[in-house]
């Protein structure tokens, strides 16, 4: 199951990159299509379409758009995330350096369906190659006329940090402050960034938007599975003999992406675990990989879509190590905001490297599996779910070997 | 206005209010930390949790808006369970260190922790180490490892002063409160953080390690500092006098009023109480002749104020007035010139700094009841009384309170009025360099030691209650000047401040209708005012 | 001190301030928001890269181009990992130490080049040629174990490939 290409179509050209390649191959036909469109029939068909969010919550895109007041008079922003953070994920790095024009298209017509006027890409900070190619590619955009004539791009840089990839993290970002996600309601959608509606959407959701406009609804839907439609860009990583991005139809499964597509596993050559969504994903076990990689497919496996960053372990890799690593991560980048991320992030990191350091106790997993369930759902944004994800599954899945350890 | 019930009790709230101020209707208590009424909401302490019908998890209460047909729960099995859990994250990295902080016994990580927390600790990893005992200013000080994080110093700084001296600092478990490095926190208003603090992060520098909060009493006030009248509680230790040197009022705390000051008081207003206790106290009647001061016994003092009225005319007598003096004082006073017919009066004596001011609480006006005595007709310049001295006009000046030597008046001139009078009255709660002079000394009680009532500037009567014994033989004024009228022969009519209020109410047209009754806690406008007349 | 040459880190910013030039390009890139806090990362991102890293003074001055508390200021540069709040070196080399660099040998890469730079993480060699970091997912797992160079992602690193980058930087 390969399919076809429509996202990486262009990614083996060394000058995707630019307007000229952009156009050669089709660029900027469905901005013109769309520009021909009612603001509504795009929204509609952006609905039909099933396209679901691509930067991990997967709500769908249509109805997230639908939800700008329809009689707000003042401005309404689009924000594009580039902030891509989540580990294990690299695919919008891809997309920015190798065909910026298809992100700029895409908004074009998102902010036609949501009447805005001005968009910000938010880029984190460490992507300084693709903040320039992506920068580069908005000035042959100006130079072209397809922007600054009602519609605006701001191309804004993080500074560092994980948690401005959460929508009202970046937005107060965005407006100059601290990382911090905000309280909701309201949500962005009704006051967003600087106060005004505001969709904030991810790279690659956007950079299907053209291709849906130019191909119909119907076609992007039949790609995918029943509440999900077209392809999506797995980053596969890890343990796997060629790691990188994969399109292909959200329909894929686990085992097929990691064995058809990534070569499959390297290290002792047998699988032990899949991280199929991103570092918040729930892990799965070696035999829980026949599922599709849709939004649903893998919610209903007890785990997450998310980034689809798919990280691949063999046997040979310790998950409790993998924890910690895990563990330091969230700690790391909690934001300070709210109480129980902020303070049992930390304190979990520190049983988790106790545990590798060989000094772990036979109720830390327990202590564990506790706290992170009572944590759980009680914090201002997903930040902390995210991070029970891994310290429950991992703990759970493979209770066994966290027990060798702290009983040794 | 949105119908809704909260455990079980149907109730109706204004539009907006949200669900922790809709339980208090109901007369229920939704834990909090970082809520407060008069800030932005944080929703960071993640406390004040509830359940909501069909909700499918608890939300917090801070930031949910009552909705008509909401049904609240506040005490199902797992909002009680999250509240649990919730107090345990906020305890992980405090140094539960209660036995020697300042705040144990008001401190809400305490009380919570009693109320709904009861777990059994199990975060045995070395805790988070941040700053301690770090001085933010000359009255707050910080200790990071008991801080909650609940900004509420940091909204108030942004929010209600203004002036955004505080941050939250760094990320996750080692993010902390503080000051940009190099600064203070030293606004007008820096007190409020620590009352509004809800843990032992921010402490009083003043109050600190003087006595254990649960020694303390209570008395509801009104502050003196200025003509706001911010309403304050007044905490006293009388039952450990060997701490602190023996200072009784050990501090002020705001008291809420929604109407004056709402739940804030000025760093000078706070701190302003050291004269109190201080060692120039007056504490007996003196009597001064030929430079040598010696104790009087009050029979003696109000003889001799007695006789000097009776015997001089009332064109040699002079007074200068207080608006520092409680409304129930400036009655009596009014009442025994009104008898001796005295007419050379004043009350209104220039500072020689002018007062400060600002847009939030503080006025320039320094005096408590500068209202309350204008509208006993005493709030004059006092100015002419002094220029009647100086003319020798005079044979007996009673100063109440002022210190004259420390006005805007020149001083030579001042001296030379105290020259000129054959009797100097000075009725006051503290030796100055105008007492010294004065050749009769009356011992005041400070407001804090005695009834009373201030009328703020927007025409507010407010009542202060008192809160510890008067020092020495102090007395407040209207008993003094409840003595002089019996001594001149008027029936004694007040045992208490509240029996003069009560005379006061049915003759001057201001007060009427008002009793200490109906002014409760947080006063009453007087008739006419321009408040009572444009509702904020 | 993103560029790949590098600027020395100043002793004492407080007497130096942005020149009418970037003056103008803060009022620019303050108008392209519609509250002008917006543009605050970004003239972060500017005074790091005129001064070398962000001081106290910096921020300070910061501050009264927005007309912020230079607590607010403050609160923001210790927020992000790139600002650096004391003179980084030359060159800074951040290697990912998320899971799947980790997975790759990501520690090993880090021991290398402590036993190179003599350094752990977070300090910078004795000749100020490298600041050494050990950070979070920098999103380019596909090519394990990698490491950002100043403004270049190195990628697929063995020990070495970390020598030949680290003879190549000045």
């Amino acid at each position: 199951m390969t399919g076809e290409m429509i996202l990486t179509r262009n990614f083996a050209r060394s000058d995707a990159h630019t307007l000229r390649a952009y156009l050669e191959t089709g660029g900027y036909r469905a901005w013109a299509k769309a520009q021909a469109m009612e603001p509504t029939a795009i929204l509609e068909e952006v609905k039909r379409s099933n396209l679901r969010g691509l930067g991990g919550a997967g709500f769908p895109t249509g109805t997230k758009w639908s939800f700008i007041p329809k009689s707000h008079a003042g401005p309404v922003y689009l924000v594009i995330n580039a902030d891509e953070g989540e580990p294990g994920t690299f695919k919008d790095r891809y997309l920015l350096e190798r065909d910026p024009h298809a992100l700029i298209e895409g908004m074009l017509i998102a902010a036609r369906a949501i009447r805005s006027a001005t968009a910000f890409v938010y880029v984190r900070g460490e992507y300084v190659e693709p903040w320039r190619r992506f920068s580069s590619a908005v000035q042959e955009a100006y130079a072209a006329q397809y922007l600054g004539h009602g519609f605006d791009i701001v191309v804004h840089r993080g500074a560092g940090a994980y948690i401005c990839g959460e929508e009202t993290g970046l937005i107060s970002s965005l407006e100059g402050k601290k990382g911090w996600p905000k309280l909701k309601p309201p949500f962005p959608a009704i006051k967003g960034a600087f106060g005004a509606p505001t969709i904030v959407n991810n790279v690659e959701t956007i950079c299907h938007v053209p291709h849906i406009v130019n191909r119909g609804a119907a076609w992007f839907a039949a790609l995918g599975t029943k509440t999900q439609g077209g392809t999506r860009m797995y980053s596969v990583s890890g343990r796997v003999a060629r790691p990188g991005v994969y399109e292909a139809p959200v329909s894929i499964t686990l085992r097929q992406l990691i064995y058809e597509r990534a070569g499959g596993v390297t290290g002792n050559g047998r699988l032990k675990a899949v991280v199929p969504g991103g570092s918040s994903a729930a892990i799965l076990t070696a035999d829980e990989i026949d599922v599709t990689m849709d939004v649903d497919g893998l919610k209903n496996a007890g785990t997450m879509a998310g980034s689809a960053g798919v990280i691949v372990m063999d046997e040979t890799v310790s998950i409790p190590e993998a924890l910690m690593v895990v563990a330091r991560f969230y700690a790391h980048e909690s934001c300070g905001q709210c109480t129980p991320c902020r303070e049992s992030t930390g304190w979990i990191y520190k049983i988790t490297h106790r545990i590798v350091e060989g000094r772990g106790r036979k109720e830390d997993l327990d202590t564990i599996l506790d706290v992170a369930k009572r944590g759980a759902g009680t914090t201002i944004c997903a930040f902390y779910d995210g991070a029970v994800g891994p310290y429950i599954s991992y703990i759970e899945k493979f209770r066994g070997e966290f027990e060798a350890m702290v009983l040794k | 206005m949105p119908r809704l019930t909260v455990n079980g009790k149907q109730i109706e709230v204004p539009a907006g209010t949200n669900l922790i101020e809709a339980a208090r209707h109901a007369g229920v208590e939704v834990p909090h930390y970082c809520y407060h009424p008069s800030l932005s909401i944080a929703g960071q302490c993640r406390l004040c949790m509830v359940d909501i019908e069909k909700a499918p998890r608890p939300t917090i209460a801070c930031n949910t808006v009552a909705a008509d047909g909401m049904v609240v729960l506040t005490e199902t099995d797992r909002v009680r369970e999250t509240r649990k859990s919730i107090m345990e994250f906020h305890l992980i990295n405090h140094p539960l260190d209660c036995p020697v902080c300042d705040q144990a016994g008001e401190c809400w990580l305490q009380i919570y922790y009693m109320q709904h927390g009861l777990y059994d600790p199990r975060m045995t990893d070395e805790k988070v180490h941040k700053p301690k005992a770090v001085p933010l200013g000359p009255h707050v000080i910080l200790d990071a490892e008991r801080c909650i994080l609940c900004s509420r110093c940091v909204r108030f700084c942004d929010e209600i002063t203004g002036t955004g001296e505080l941050g939250i600092f760094e990320r996750g478990d080692h993010s902390e409160i503080g000051l940009f490095p190099g600064t203070e926190l030293d606004n007008k208003y820096s007190g409020n953080v620590v009352d509004i603090c809800p843990v032992g992060a921010l402490t009083d520098r003043d109050f600190r390690f003087q006595v254990r909060v649960w020694y303390l009493e209570t008395a509801k006030s009104v502050c003196a500092g200025c003509a706001r009248g911010c309403n304050i509680e007044v905490h006293v230790n009388r039952r450990r006098p060997h701490h602190a040197e023996g200072r009784r009022v050990a501090r002020l705390k705001p008291r809420v009023n929604a109407d004056v000051n709402q739940w804030w008081i000025c760093d000078a207003g706070r701190y302003g109480f050291g004269f109190v206790d201080d060692n120039d106290r007056l504490l007996a009647p003196t009597r001064r002749e030929g430079g040598t001061s010696s104790d009087a016994t009050w029979d003696e003092a109000i003889g001799a104020v007695a006789a000097a009225l009776r015997r001089l005319s009332p064109d040699e007598v002079g007074v200068i007035a207080s608006p520092r003096m409680a409304n129930e004082d400036l009655f009596a006073l009014r009442r025994l010139l009104d008898i001796c017919a005295v007419r050379r009066v004043g009350a209104q004596v220039p500072p020689r700094v002018p007062g400060d001011e600002d847009h939030i609480l503080i006025r320039a006006d320094k005096n408590p009841n500068s209202l309350g005595a204008e509208l006993m007709g005493l709030g004059g310049d006092a100015r002419p009384v002094l220029d009647a001295a100086r003319a020798r006009q005079l044979k007996c000046l009673w100063i109440f309170g002022h210190d004259l030597m420390a006005s805007r008046w020149p001083e030579a001139e001042v001296l030379e009025a105290l020259r000129a009078v054959e009797t100097i009255v000075f009725t006051g709660t503290n030796a100055n360099r105008t007492s010294e002079r004065a050749h009769w000394v009356l011992p005041a009680a400070a407001w804090v030691e005695r009834d009373g009532t201030y009328t703020n500037f927007e025409g507010r009567v407010q009542r202060f209650r008192q809160a510890v014994e008067p020092l020495g033989q102090a007395l407040a004024e209207w008993e003094m000047l409840d003595r002089v009228l019996a001594a001149l022969g008027e029936a004694p009519s007040a045992t208490r401040a509240e029996h003069w209020f009560r005379r006061l109410a049915t003759v001057v047209p201001a007060f009427a209708g008002l009793s200490y009754q109906a002014l409760g806690d947080t006063g009453r406008l007087v008739a006419g005012s321009v408040a009572a007349r444009a509702p904020r | 001190m993103s560029e790949g040459d590098g600027y020395p880190g100043l002793t004492d910013p407080a007497t130096t301030v942005f020149s009418e030039a970037q003056l103008a390009e803060v009022r620019r890139l303050q108008s392209l928001y519609p509250d002008p806090r917006g543009a605050l990362l970004p003239v972060l991102y500017m005074a790091q890269e005129t001064f070398g890293w962000i001081s106290l003074p910096l921020e300070e001055y910061v501050a009264t181009l927005f007309g912020l508390s230079p607590a607010h200021v403050h609160e923001v540069v210790t927020f992000y990992t790139l600002y650096f709040r004391e003179p980084p070196g030359r060159h800074v080399v951040s290697v990912c130490h998320n899971l799947s660099c980790h997975l790759a040998g990501a520690p090993g890469i880090i021991a290398h080049l402590r036993q190179r730079l003599g350094v752990d993480p977070g300090e910078t060699s004795e000749d100020g040629r490298v600041t050494l970091l050990s950070v979070e997912c920098l999103c380019a797992c596909e090519a394990a174990p990698m490491m950002q160079v100043d403004d270049r992602y190195e990628l697929n690193l063995t020990p070495t490939k970390v020598d030949r980058i680290l003879e190549g930087l000045a």
